[in-house]
């Protein structure tokens, strides 16, 4: 090494080793700081709140909205892990006829905004309401269902909005199992519950823990349910806080616990992954072969799954169907429902195409720059992946309220909330695709002669458009169901389709709400089919 | 050109184009209000006078936020809310301007406006007692106090922290009572309440005439609208602390004044007016069944003469400096 280093002084050349920094980092660099700004100011703010606010907080919400979030999260946790391990168990070791449509029919929850499902909870699990009086059918005239409006209610109604996640990870582990393992203990004497319990179940347990970790940061980060169903979180006291208190202050305090707690478990995910890794260490893998069901089991297992389906996608959109004939059949459909959809398509619309044109740089430093500043640049963006929506929208409306305030109720501030909260999605996808791209090519287009530009416009862009597009469509499904930062930093005149939902919805006008609803949902459907095809083949 | 740089291209452009430009010829209002409360008002004015009204609805404390914040950019003309006492902040805030109405004097009463009418009051609602007939018997309750009795709990609906109506009902408890009492209250009504906290007055009426609740407080006008619905609702009305030693009922306003930005000076004060005449008037007394504050328009029949009850002695403007305080109280109580 030395002995290279001094051979290079004696070339003229070394001096370019202290250029200034390519256009790509500086580029990287503005954004990322762009990305971060709002996310520091909301730290600033909470750093220099008046400690009296602090104290107020901690004595009056911080400890019950602890509680609630914890235990919120755990109850979920709990049923997502039931559901999810029950129906990839379900639908990989056993065969029945409708068993491959289940597969894909269990994803569709997904699809369901957390706003969308809570208010159709909220009139199915009402007083009297249908669930009720089923129940009563069973229990006797006396019995009472619990109301949506408690614990049980907001663990229900996220857990049915979740468990995909733990489904589709548990899935996708279990399809990949080497089956030996449960053989080898069976033959050594252990029946099925113990070869479940102790070789299946731990050898799994990774994938379980991703599937959880995503859960458990929807949940927290989750303000659609939680508001409908008013039970009290961090992320929704934020939005509280902001809404009915003259200043700020409070509502940035809870930001900073809320982001802390974020990064505390985004960093222990990242331990127990590292932790719990499992490797194939001899070369004998068997795959699982699903084995024919007799008739009372399948009988069994579609009761079952018609059961999760149907209370996690079947019921809601059927209610949501009909409310839609009925409102539209009544002339209930706003004649500005047209305006509705359209500022939701066009918002999102930009948003995902400034979300993946500021990828791209980005993307390339993650890709073909790892040095330190690169990295700093990329972690940087991925930093509005620890702030749920309220939190986002007032870190926009704190900075811009403090350096260009001209920009305070345009349309601009809502796309920089958006930017600042899905940026990362669109990320996560762009740098994906970019990494499966050998730089060779490009390599080989600038030794050609070609400059960068040149280069990525037609070399490497026509070779990861297909990544890029299902990144913008993935930004796009989730601004069209964004909800707290567009009730928040909406311009005058530009309700989007969320918006109009939860207003109606938080009025209990079913109707009302049902449109805008099912539109979100029948967009969104076959986006969730796509993502899913894309990561199963 | 690769066609998927050029597809995102084509798409912002095309997308963003009507999205910049914000009609400048409509008159902007940003309402605390239900929007069922208050457009078909609205809708009447724009169609008598062809001006266009653009609405944003938003919590009142949220917009008064908002209008700060925007500062001399801001676009509303207009601020409408459901409690006069974030008018009164938003006046001592400088964001609306006073004006002078000829005769004003005859049409709202001195004590349901600012005194330079930098807000004028337009419709008054009571925070009264919602209770089911066959639960809850004559004489059980006659104090907003008695809710939080023992007796009935898990039985109250309660609004949630946020609702202004509970802000200010409160601040007038604490006014007249003192802080001990109102902690004590609170910390009844909570324990009464559990998890019956409801976001909207609407539910709270609905969950009384459904029976799961006895009772709750709530606006009026809730109750009147629920039974013009559902006449045969087992539910009924209670101005509570009445009578010589009753501290009286919470009589609050919704209101509206005209931002000290507005570019539509005209056509904002247009809209105070019409709001003000019989019209106007009329359709928050007869749609909406709150009290029509113009004494030449009587209320809707169904309601209890407002002459005729009780009314707890605390100026409207007063309201807005017991906010902050009574906030903290319902928090520390942990009202949620």
């Amino acid at each position: 090494m030395k002995k290279l280093d001094s051979a290079k002084t004696l070339l003229p050349l070394p001096l370019i080793r202290f250029r200034l920094p390519s256009p790509l980092i500086l580029l990287g660099f503005c954004l990322a700081v762009a990305l971060m700004l709002p996310l520091l100011y909301v730290v600033f703010s909470a750093m220099t709140a008046d400690p009296a606010v602090w104290r107020r907080l901690w004595a009056t919400r911080v400890p019950e909205l602890f509680l609630n979030t914890v235990s919120l999260s755990l109850g979920v946790a709990v049923i997502n892990l039931t559901l999810g391990v029950s129906l990839a168990w379900i639908l990989t070791r056993y065969t029945f006829p409708g068993s491959k449509i289940w597969d894909w029919l269990l994803i569709l929850p997904l699809s369901i905004p957390s706003y969308v499902l809570a208010y159709t909870y909220t009139y199915l699990l009402k007083r009297g309401g249908l669930l009720e009086q089923v129940w009563q059918t069973i229990a006797g005239p006396e019995a009472v269902f619990f109301s949506p409006f408690s614990f049980a209610g907001a663990v229900l109604v996220l857990a049915l909005n979740t468990f995909p996640f733990v489904y589709l990870l548990t899935r996708s582990a279990l399809k990949n199992f080497n089956v030996s393992f449960e053989e080898v203990a069976s033959t050594t004497g252990a029946n099925r519950v113990t070869t479940f319990f102790r070789i299946s179940l731990p050898l799994i347990r990774p994938s379980l823990i991703a599937g959880l970790f995503l859960a458990i940061l929807y949940v927290a980060s989750d303000f659609g349910a939680v508001s409908l169903l008013r039970f009290q979180t961090f992320t929704y006291a934020v939005y509280q806080q902001m809404t009915g208190r003259f200043d700020n202050t409070a509502a940035a305090c809870l930001s900073l616990i809320l982001v802390a707690c974020a990064f505390v478990f985004l960093f222990g995910e990242r331990w127990f992954r590292q932790r719990s890794r499992f490797y194939q260490t001899t070369g004998r893998y068997r795959k699982p072969v699903p084995q024919p069901c007799r008739p009372l089991t399948t009988l069994l297992f579609t009761g079952y799954l018609l059961l999760v389906f149907g209370a996690s996608f079947g019921l809601p959109v059927l209610l949501l169907i009909q409310w839609t004939v009925k409102a539209a059949s009544a002339g209930e459909i706003a004649h500005q429902f047209i305006g509705y959809v359209w500022n939701s398509v066009s918002l999102s619309g930009m948003t995902a195409t400034a979300a993946v044109i500021c990828g791209i740089p980005l993307a390339y430093l993650a890709c073909r720059r790892p040095t330190w500043a690169g990295t700093f640049c990329v972690q940087g963006a991925y930093a509005g992946y620890v702030l749920p929506g309220p939190v986002a929208a007032l870190a926009v409306l704190v900075l811009v309220s403090q350096t260009v305030p001209q920009l305070y109720g345009t349309i601009l501030v809502l796309l920089m909330a958006y930017l600042v909260h899905f940026l990362p999605a669109a990320l996560q996808g762009m740098e994906s695709t970019l990494q499966q791209l050998t730089p060779n090519l490009e390599e080989a287009a600038r030794s050609l002669g070609a400059r960068p530009l040149r280069t990525f416009f037609r070399v490497t862009l026509p070779l990861v458009q297909g990544g890029f597009l299902s990144a913008w469509i993935l930004v796009f499904v989730q601004c069209m169901k964004e909800l707290p930062a567009s009730l928040l930093l909406r311009p005058v005149g530009f309700d989007t389709l969320a918006v109009r939902i939860w207003l109606e919805a938080s009025e209990e006008l079913y109707q009302l709400a049902a449109a805008p609803a099912l539109l979100i949902v029948v967009i969104t459907i076959p986006v969730v089919l796509l993502l899913m095809r894309k990561d199963r083949t | 050109m690769p066609r998927v740089f050029f597809f995102f291209f084509v798409v912002a452009a095309t997308l963003s184009l009507p999205s910049w430009s914000h009609a400048e010829d409509s008159l902007v209002v940003y309402s605390g209000r239900a929007e069922r409360l208050i457009q078909p008002v609205l809708d009447a004015f724009q169609a008598e006078s062809g001006i266009n009204v653009q609405m944003l609805t938003a919590d009142s404390t949220a917009l008064i936020n908002r209008l700060q914040m925007e500062g001399a950019r801001t676009p509303a003309d207009v601020l409408i809310t459901n409690d006069a006492g974030t008018l009164e902040r938003a006046r001592e805030l400088q964001l609306l301007q006073p004006a002078t109405i000829p005769g004003i004097e005859e049409t709202i009463p001195s004590r349901f406006r600012a005194p330079d009418n930098t807000w004028i009051g337009l419709s008054g609602r009571i925070w009264v007692i919602v209770y089911n007939t066959t639960m809850v018997g004559p004489g059980d309750i006659s104090s907003i106090l008695d809710l939080a009795e023992p007796k009935w709990r898990g039985k109250i609906a309660i609004p949630s922290a946020g609702s202004v109506y509970l802000q200010t009902g409160v601040s007038v408890i604490r006014a007249v009572k003192g802080d001990e009492v109102t902690t004590a209250f609170l910390r009844g009504l909570k324990d009464n309440a559990g998890s019956l906290v409801y976001g909207k007055n609407r539910q709270i009426v609905a969950a009384v005439a459904r029976g799961e609740v006895a009772a709750g407080p709530v606006n009026h006008y809730y109750i009147n609208r629920h039974l013009a619905k559902h006449p045969n609702a087992p539910i009924a009305s209670l101005p509570a602390d009445q009578g010589e030693q009753g501290m009286g009922v919470v009589l609050n306003a919704a209101g509206i004044g005209v931002t000290v930005q507005t570019k539509h000076l005209e056509q904002a004060r247009a809209l105070v007016r019409f709001l003000i005449s019989p019209k106007g008037q009329r359709m928050f007394a007869h749609v909406n069944k709150e009290y029509p504050l113009n004494p030449h328009v009587t209320a809707a029949p169904e309601l209890l003469p407002l002459q005729s009850i009780q009314v707890a002695r605390v100026p409207l403007s007063r309201l807005a400096q017991l906010r902050d305080p009574t906030m903290t109280v319902i928090e520390e109580v942990g009202l949620r």
